[in-house]
């Protein structure tokens, strides 16, 4: 039975098409994947239907009924419940108080708080074990706050619940917790919609696909009658862009060893890790998601006062206790989150591009305007990013046109070191290998050590030429070479010591 | 109690509010000697009444995630509404003044609230505003200090002092002083409404009012609720000063706003919303009140007082901007073990 049929929906803002004909439909029971690159119109159709967005044009029928919410209270009345990417917990209220917000149950005109904990505790403890619900929403870490969301949109009972790239901050276990009780959620008769990057998480998960490109849908699969068919799947997420990979030839690198760590130890965080990284090489940092990885990259950045290390570049002694320090040396950090960290989301790309130029280097007292824009345009075409003017808001653009800015910022500058804090977090695969492979011509042409850290190992197959493994604050692996393939790499983050092929490099068992 | 509770225990914020009370006790009573005899203790009470009742209204509003810095002038306004309308030697003028007092009173709060909630504009800006509406309404109402007040609104000051109730209750009133009544009220009211939904929601929309609004909850509606419950603070303040003054002035509010956002600050309530206990915001204005005592034990000009508030409010963020980093840290620390 259909649920909800969206026709023909239209979306503009200002003068960009978001969504220049949407069609989606919701079958009772069924797991519906919405696919397709950052920008192809998905997450507006998502926000349409859950009355975020009002469409410009178009019918949205549900339950046999044209329907048009206003607003998300409206959608939720109805049953349709969406668990938001960019998280709609409150971080001063306690995890169960996040749960049943706004639909609080009520005993003599009192709060039940008694029940709303029971509620809670139920349904978290499918997903993780031993979780405190009474902490604040602003203790917990990301994927912690991802199963709350979670949580709390599945506590509403929905008819229709939307998830929004749910597994991109989740740990394997906990997705495959959440595959699980997706598919008990269908069997109960709840239809879902899931947004995924990983496709072999909508292989897996999904009864039926749709795919946007450009505002449109350009396919759709059923795969109870078509079959699951990857390759075509992909051919149709990335439209005319060539699928085969590119896979890099990992050369023998003679160069020079650029950074050298030793001893870094950072309070109860990070313990006695040492590596080394030559010019022009990738060094991967892998592993589950929090075992020290971000807190790693920060370290190097000079993010820590308290830090002990004994670092060396170019065989010159550096301290890393300040950004201002790391930067003048040539180390430089792309962060993880860009909207927060790397962008002043409301400023063009041109002043983006500019404020480390003001910050670091002496200027004269006219600010060679026409200068400065002719090089932020000839980074924008270097790097590629789609947009009509340099003086467009950073807001406006892609996810992965927005990476590509914060890595752009630095390029003006004798870069030694860039650290790359999970770059395609949340990035189509278009842009990914776009980002990548400007990053690895960058390496190589300008002898440039990379670290990057990934939360998808895919990334640390492909672009790496080492990777270090971290557990608990440690690394307890290296694999470089051949030896680096997802099973390796998977059979190192959860530290199973029977992996016997250790490398005699200066792999630290823990 | 074990160690492990001890320490929770100092992470509260409370706990370094209340600390700061009990020292602050012990240096007014050991200057001034008398400081707990009974008779002290219940004129005490009563004048720190006014800056208890409009930092409980203050806090309403800030841990909702606005700020009022018109309601010094807003007392004065209603203060002045008040007196105005009334004759001393015409009972039935009291009635008809607590009636318009208290519609100046809710509209007060709903103009404050509607311009904060629903139009959005930036609550500091707001409020700085309106207060200087509410300071010229003031001075259109009452010039020049002046007005009068009927004898039985003293209810709202002592009782004793009202020729008309029977004389248990003026022996009740020689015990018990309105004021703390009043303020007794205020509290069963956040008890009440702290475990109703409005509680709750409350600091969500404190917190992060378009997290509040997606998830179901009028964002603009609480704020302006938070802003008229912060009027009608107002307003028991205001019957108070008439009460105790038999009269009113249009600038007699003005110091009240600064020391009830310190008050409020000093009371572990954060300025950016979201987090905060009424009550915690009372014994803030105690702790500034005997503050301003000390200032007078000590001899200093009155102007002292605006100028430590100011004072103060910057030391009070300063340190619980430090507190809550190195707490932050710790949570840190004990999440990796």
């Amino acid at each position: 039975m259909v649920i909800l049929e969206a026709k023909n929906i239209v979306k503009r803002f200002g003068g960009v098409t978001a969504l220049s004909d949407g069609n989606i439909v919701c079958r009772e029971g069924k797991i519906t994947g919405l696919l397709g690159t950052n920008g192809s119109g998905k997450s507006t159709i998502s926000k349409i239907i859950t009355g975020v967005y009002l469409p410009d044009s178009g019918t949205i029928t549900y339950y046999g009924q044209q329907v048009s919410f206003r607003n998300p209270i409206e959608a939720k009345k109805a049953g349709i419940i969406m668990a938001f990417q960019n998280l709609s917990l409150i971080p001063d209220l306690t995890v169960w108080q996040n749960v049943v917000l706004s639909f609080e149950k009520t005993k003599k005109g009192f709060l039940d708080n008694q029940s709303a904990k029971k509620i809670t505790k139920e349904l978290i403890d499918s997903f993780v074990e031993g979780f405190d619900i009474e902490r604040k929403v602003v203790q917990l870490n990301s994927s912690e706050k991802q199963i709350v969301e979670i949580v709390k949109a599945i506590s509403e009972e929905p008819k229709l619940l939307i998830l929004d790239e749910p597994t991109a901050a989740l740990e394997q276990a906990q997705a495959q917790a959440l595959f699980k009780y997706m598919k008990k959620l269908a069997a109960q008769g709840t239809s879902i919609i899931f947004t995924s990057h990983r496709m072999n998480e909508i292989m897996e998960v999904c009864d039926d696909i749709v795919v946007f490109n450009n505002g449109h849908n350009v396919g759709s699969v059923d795969f109870e009658v078509d079959g699951r068919n990857q390759k075509e799947i992909v051919k149709m997420i990335t439209g005319d862009i060539h699928t085969e990979d590119i896979s890099h030839t990992r050369t023998e690198n003679t160069k020079d060893i650029q950074l050298e760590i030793k001893n870094l130890q950072y309070e109860n965080i990070l313990h006695d890790i040492q590596f080394s990284v030559k010019k022009g090489e990738v060094l991967g940092i892998g592993g589950l998601q929090g075992q020290g990885q971000t807190e790693l990259m920060l370290a190097l950045a000079g993010n820590y006062k308290t830090l002990q290390a004994e670092v060396h570049l170019n065989k010159e002694k550096i301290r890393l206790n300040t950004p201002a320090n790391t930067i003048r040396k040539g180390i430089f950090l792309v962060p993880g989150d860009r909207q927060t960290e790397g962008l002043m989301m409301k400023e063009s790309i041109y002043h983006n591009m500019l404020m480390p130029k003001f910050a670091l280097k002496r200027q004269p007292f006219f600010i060679p305007e026409k200068k400065y824009r002719k090089e932020c345009e000839e980074i924008v075409k270097l790097l590629s990013i789609k947009t009509d003017s340099i003086d467009t808001k950073a807001d406006n653009l892609s996810g992965g046109n927005q990476q590509k800015i914060v890595v752009g910022k630095w390029l003006p500058f004798d870069i030694k070191v860039l650290l790359l804090s999970d770059p395609a977090k949340g990035v189509d695969i278009g842009a990914k290998r776009d980002m990548y492979q400007f990053i690895l011509k960058l390496a190589r042409e300008k002898d440039i050590s990379v670290i990057l850290y990934a939360s998808d190992n895919d990334e640390l197959v492909r672009y790496c030429d080492n990777v270090l493994i971290m557990y608990e604050g440690s690394i307890v692996k290296r694999l470089s070479g051949d030896a680096i393939n997802n099973v390796n790499i998977t059979a190192a983050s959860l530290n199973l010591t029977k992996e016997e092929e250790v490398e005699k490099d200066e792999c630290k068992e823990h | 109690m074990n160690v492990k509770s001890i320490k929770k225990l100092l992470h509260r914020t409370e706990t370094a509010t209340v600390i700061l009370l009990i020292l602050m006790v012990a240096v007014i009573a050991s200057l001034s000697g008398n400081f707990f005899e009974a008779y002290t203790i219940r004129s005490n009470i009563i004048s720190w009444t006014p800056l208890i009742l409009l930092a409980m209204g203050q806090s309403f509003v800030i841990i909702g995630g606005g700020l009022d810095l018109s309601n010094g002038p807003a007392m004065s306004l209603i203060l002045c509404t008040l007196t105005a309308v009334m004759h001393a030697d015409s009972d039935i003028t009291g009635i008809k003044a607590l009636f318009i007092g208290l519609l100046v009173a809710l509209g007060i709060g709903v103009i404050n609230g509607f311009v904060v909630g629903y139009l959005r504009v930036p609550a500091l800006i707001a409020t700085f505003a309106t207060s200087y509406i509410w300071l010229g309404a003031a001075l259109l109402v009452m010039p020049t200090p002046g007005g009068e007040c009927v004898n039985w609104m003293r209810i709202f000051y002592d009782f004793q002092s009202v020729e008309s109730l029977p004389e248990g209750l003026k022996q009740f009133g020689a015990v018990i002083p309105s004021g703390l009544i009043l303020i007794i009220i205020g509290i069963i009211v956040w008890v009440v409404l702290s475990r109703k939904k409005f509680g709750r929601y409350l600091y969500a929309v404190g917190s992060d009012r378009d997290i509040a609004y997606q998830s179901g909850i009028n964002s603009a509606k609480m704020q302006l609720l938070t802003y008229v419950i912060n009027a009608l603070f107002i307003y028991g303040c205001a019957l108070f000063y008439a009460a105790q003054n038999q009269a009113g002035s249009a600038r007699i509010g003005d110091p009240l706003t600064l020391q009830s956002v310190a008050a409020v600050v000093v009371g572990g309530v954060a300025l950016s919303g979201g987090t905060g206990k009424v009550y915690m915001a009372a014994i803030g204005a105690v702790i500034m009140s005997l503050v301003n005592r000390l200032i007078y034990i000590l001899e200093l000009p009155a102007e002292y007082q605006v100028l430590v508030s100011g004072a103060i409010i910057i030391l009070a963020i300063t340190i619980s901007t430090i507190y809550e980093t190195t707490n932050a840290k710790a949570a840190e620390k004990r999440e990796v073990n």
